[in-house]
């Protein structure tokens, strides 16, 4: 019951913390001086190729989706609306192309990348951590400076170290793109094996930054935990150590899962910057093509996805350690 | 807090921070070309020595010149936004924690709702919605979308303090609302903020070159991140024109890991405690260390590194 | 009754970066068959380490340089290299920590302890079979059965106390060497561990104990012999009454007159104080009472 209350509360913050961001979204990109359409007409002249008429049908387009002779709220709703039709509206930059198709095309690379990364590096950092910790003297040394520059060092200029080391200098691996020019994305070997090839060393700038940092984490709280009075207790009574093991690490687990929510934001800021290096065609080159056309639908679209990935991901983790540690839910609660 | 107490991994990073600050600083004085200068042609290679020891970038700019103003750049706006986000956090974290009431319920909403959403995408939709993008600008924004954690903090910590003696005494003595706050509460957060500040300068640096990558960087100046965008956009990497962006992701990756470095130091040096005494784990344990018991136990911030992108509060070790 | 247990030459030194700290210096007590034995002195005076290590838990900084422990015949070389087993801890002698709070792991019930102790002595026996041991041994002891249900926050101090103290005795140690178990109870809570250790004692489920504490009116309550400490060395030991009444160290004398009583007999006494260090009371010979 306690694990249920704690829930809802959960459940109650995020819908605040997604109307505020919603809010936001909406507002932020609105206090341009100025009638966004006229600008974004402009631009559509701009980029040539389209005539009188076509301009006006543009035009009027936007002028209704974005309901401008609207007020405000109502402008507002009209967008919560969309929104939760899953309609992100008509992009700019890619006039007739709408953002839904954009961003369906880029977010599976991005996530391709991305989740595997968070998975793999929270695993592989979290042992090498407690491998540290456990076996100290010059393993514990290499592996904690190691992973203290792996995590310090910002993920895009680890990106661009490999890339030009890597693919440049060793020419052992693509520079760029997703998969070969001249093929074309489909459910087979061959193209599996081709995008494997331009998968690693993204994916592993992303990773290397990762293990650093959970390595570090997790190590300080194996020390910790080895130096607490449970685990003299557990020695005193003659319990075998590796049962101790599995208490130390569900407690130096905590903070760690815990981490791992605050770090996804910027682990996802910082894919999507590696994904720019590599010309990975994810969210990150399309919110970096959408920056540049200034194309508001879509940058607010990846602005909201982003926004709603982090919060689903905390929600998770919430979830999990209320499941890991009955202390959590039993203050969440009020009990004691 | 004597020299002695200072570890070499202070001495270390102390070092690379100084380097960097030294190029930033006394760099555009030495460089005799100016970032815009014509000097050459498109990427041309390195050549000793003066303007063209870094070679030239995608204008046929002296790379070295731009190298040494861009890490000014990117110096100016870490150090202002990362300042501006400590004094507004230590300020909210202040004023909510010892005052209590409806005033810290506001503050710490705000906090709270600040905190979850990603800082990345408020700087995002600023940033892209501003007018003119400059240096102070660009500080700015940064600021006011990092500051959370550090309110966070602060406020813990404060309303801890609220509670001991000295702050009775004080008010007692007839000592109004803001003198309490300077002299009696913060000089008990300074090691913290100390620490809070040197994270929040990197984290800055780390958000302006991330911005800048993007495109949103500054419109008039150049940045160690602006560089990087360029030498992106024109393809240098896949063409091999190291000297385009290996100096600037060098000095960048030089500062940010300098100043992690240097908190995760000071954090050594105001926790003794947290120092890793091995000597309970060494086979001979003749050089093992003593740990001793602090006189005041300092809250740490917890960096994740750059992976943290500084969204990181100081949960760490509250569950103990 | 017999010997329970013989230690001794025991001498235990820190190894710290700047320079060796001798806490035990060339200590030896016996403890007979269902007798308490109180560890006094005050702070720094190497009583917890000698607990410690009699409760052969010591480890580094901490060096046993040297000591020999006899348990029921059976005798376990403490000093130098010398490997205990890790079946002796727990079944032949016990350790009572202090501070019950942090000594059992927050995030997992009483009974998984209670598994992994009973598992690690012998891996025959099932979890059914070591939760309904340590079922009757709660309940016997009058603690209520869901506390193995519990976690270690749901209890309070008085209660976890309790709680470690049968699980520290689950499987029958011969000593229980109990570091100041009361220091952080009221005194409620410290009259009712101090019945549960004695009722232990009575029903043979531990056959002696070492209690280390500086709080002398409790050694009064609980304890047949005691031993007192001073930097390192036992410097007088004796049965309880004796000590207590008419000590004869000066250094004991002094810290029996450090305790206010509040019985009519001792209200003309005064109160002494002494320095840090009194080097005449360390060299004054020892007094050991058989």
């Amino acid at each position: 019951m306690a694990l249920a209350r704690y829930l809802g509360r959960k459940v109650a913050w995020t819908l605040v913390v997604l109307v505020v961001a919603l809010v936001l979204n909406f507002l932020l990109p609105r206090l341009i001086p100025g009638n966004p359409v006229d600008a974004i007409v402009g631009q559509v002249a701009a980029g040539g190729g389209t005539g009188g008429e076509q301009l006006q049908q543009v035009h009027e387009h936007f002028m209704q989706e974005f309901g401008l002779d609207k007020p405000m709220w109502q402008q507002f709703l009209v967008y919560v609306g969309n929104v939760l039709q899953g309609d992100f509206g008509t992009s700019f930059g890619q006039y007739p192309a709408s953002v839904n198709t954009l961003i369906g095309q880029a977010l599976p690379w991005s996530i391709a990348i991305q989740l595997p990364a968070i998975i793999v590096g929270w695993v592989l950092g979290n042992l090498l951590g407690a491998l540290a910790a456990f076996k100290g003297g010059w393993f514990d040394r290499g592996a904690f400076v190691g992973s203290l520059f792996f995590s310090s060092v910002p993920p895009f200029a680890l990106a661009i170290i490999l890339l030009f080391l890597v693919a440049v200098q060793l020419g052992a691996l693509p520079v760029g793109g997703a998969y070969s020019f001249g093929l074309s994305p489909e459910l087979s070997l061959t193209f599996f094996g081709d995008a494997i090839t331009y998968f690693w060393l993204p994916f592993w700038s992303l990773v290397l930054v990762f293990i650093g940092g959970q390595a570090v984490g997790m190590r300080s709280m194996a020390i910790y935990e080895l130096g607490s009075d449970y685990v003299n207790y557990n020695r005193g009574l003659g319990v075998r150590d590796g049962m101790t093991v599995r208490y130390i690490f569900r407690n130096a687990m905590l903070p760690q899962i815990t981490g791992l929510a605050l770090s996804i934001a910027a682990l996802i800021s910082g894919g999507l910057i590696t994904e720019l290096v590599f010309s990975y065609p994810g969210l990150g080159t399309l919110l970096f093509t959408a920056i540049g056309q200034n194309d508001y639908p879509v940058i607010q679209a990846i602005t909201l996805l982003i926004t709603l990935a982090v919060l689903i991901a905390n929600f998770a983790v919430d979830i999990l350690t209320g499941f890991i540690d009955p202390r959590i839910r039993a203050a969440q609660s009020g009990e004691r | 807090m004597s020299l002695r107490g200072l570890t070499p991994r202070f001495w270390v990073s102390a070092t690379l921070v100084a380097f960097v600050v030294l190029v930033g600083l006394v760099g555009p004085f030495i460089v005799s070309a100016a970032p815009d200068d014509t000097v050459g042609g498109l990427y041309d290679r390195p050549q000793c020595c003066g303007t063209l020891l870094l070679g030239t970038d995608n204008e046929g700019q002296s790379v070295i010149a731009n190298l040494a103003y861009g890490t000014r750049t990117s110096l100016i706006i870490g150090l202002l936004a990362g300042a501006f986000a400590t004094v507004i956090g230590l300020l909210v974290g202040l004023v909510g924690g010892y005052r209590g009431g409806w005033i810290d319920d506001v503050l710490t909403a705000i906090t709270n709702v600040g905190l979850a959403i990603p800082g990345i995408v408020v700087i995002i939709l600023v940033s892209v919605s501003l007018p003119r993008r400059n240096l102070y600008t660009l500080a700015l924004v940064i600021g006011l979308t990092a500051w959370f954690w550090v309110a966070r903090a602060v406020r813990a910590q404060a309303s801890s303090i609220r509670t001991r003696e000295h702050i009775d005494v004080a008010r007692l003595s007839g000592a109004g609302f803001w003198s309490i706050l300077g002299r009696d509460v913060l000089p008990y957060l300074l090691s913290y903020v100390v620490m809070a500040g040197v994270l929040q300068v990197s984290g800055a640096i780390l958000y302006e070159s991330t911005l800048s990558l993007l495109g949103l960087g500054p419109g008039n100046a150049t940045s160690l991140g602006t560089m990087l965008y360029w030498a992106i956009a024109w393809g240098s990497v896949r063409t091999g024109a190291w000297w385009a962006f290996v100096p600037p992701t060098l000095m960048l990756t030089l500062i940010v890991f300098g100043l992690l470095l240097l908190q995760s130091s000071l954090n050594e040096v105001f926790n003794p405690r947290l120092r890793r005494g091995r000597a309970a784990r060494k086979k001979a344990d003749k050089e093992g260390e003593v740990t001793e018991e602090p006189a005041a136990v300092v809250a740490e911030p917890e960096p994740v590194g750059a992976t943290g992108m500084l969204e990181t509060p100081t949960t760490g070790r509250e569950h103990r | 009754m017999g010997t329970l247990v013989d230690a001794r030459n025991i001498r235990g030194v820190y190894y710290t970066g700047a320079k060796d700290v001798v806490a035990v210096n060339d200590v030896s007590v016996k403890i007979e068959e269902g007798q308490v034995l109180g560890l006094a002195g005050e702070s720094g005076s190497g009583k917890t380490t000698l607990g410690s290590i009699i409760a052969l838990i010591a480890r580094p900084p901490l060096h046993v340089e040297q000591g020999t422990l006899e348990i029921d015949g059976k005798v376990q070389e403490l000093g130098g290299d010398a490997k205990v087993p890790r079946t002796w801890r727990g079944a032949v002698v016990s350790m009572l920590p202090q501070g019950a709070m942090n000594s059992i792991s927050p995030t997992k019930r009483i009974r998984h302890l209670v598994y992994d102790v009973v598992r690690s002595h012998d891996r025959k026996v099932s979890k059914d079979e070591a939760l309904d041991r340590a079922r009757q041994r709660i309940t016997t002891l009058g603690l209520p059965a869901r506390v193995l249900d519990a976690y270690p926050h749901q209890l309070s101090g008085g209660m976890k106390q309790r709680t470690v103290t049968i699980i520290s005795t689950l499987l029958n140690p011969r000593l229980l060497v109990a570091d100041e178990p009361t220091s952080a109870l009221d005194v409620t809570s410290q009259k009712i561990l101090i019945e549960m250790l004695l009722e232990m004692l009575e029903k043979k489920i531990i056959s002696g104990v070492i209690f280390v504490t500086h709080d002398l009116p409790v050694l009064r309550t609980v304890a047949n012999k005691i031993a007192v400490m001073y930097q390192g060395r036992v410097v007088e030991m004796g049965p309880t009454e004796m000590m207590v009444d008419s000590p004869k160290h000066p250094y004991t004398q002094a810290l029996m007159s450090s305790v206010l009583a509040p019985e009519p007999k001792y209200s003309k006494i005064r109160i002494e104080g002494m320095s840090s260090f009194d080097r005449s009371l360390f060299d004054a010979p020892a007094v050991i009472h058989r």
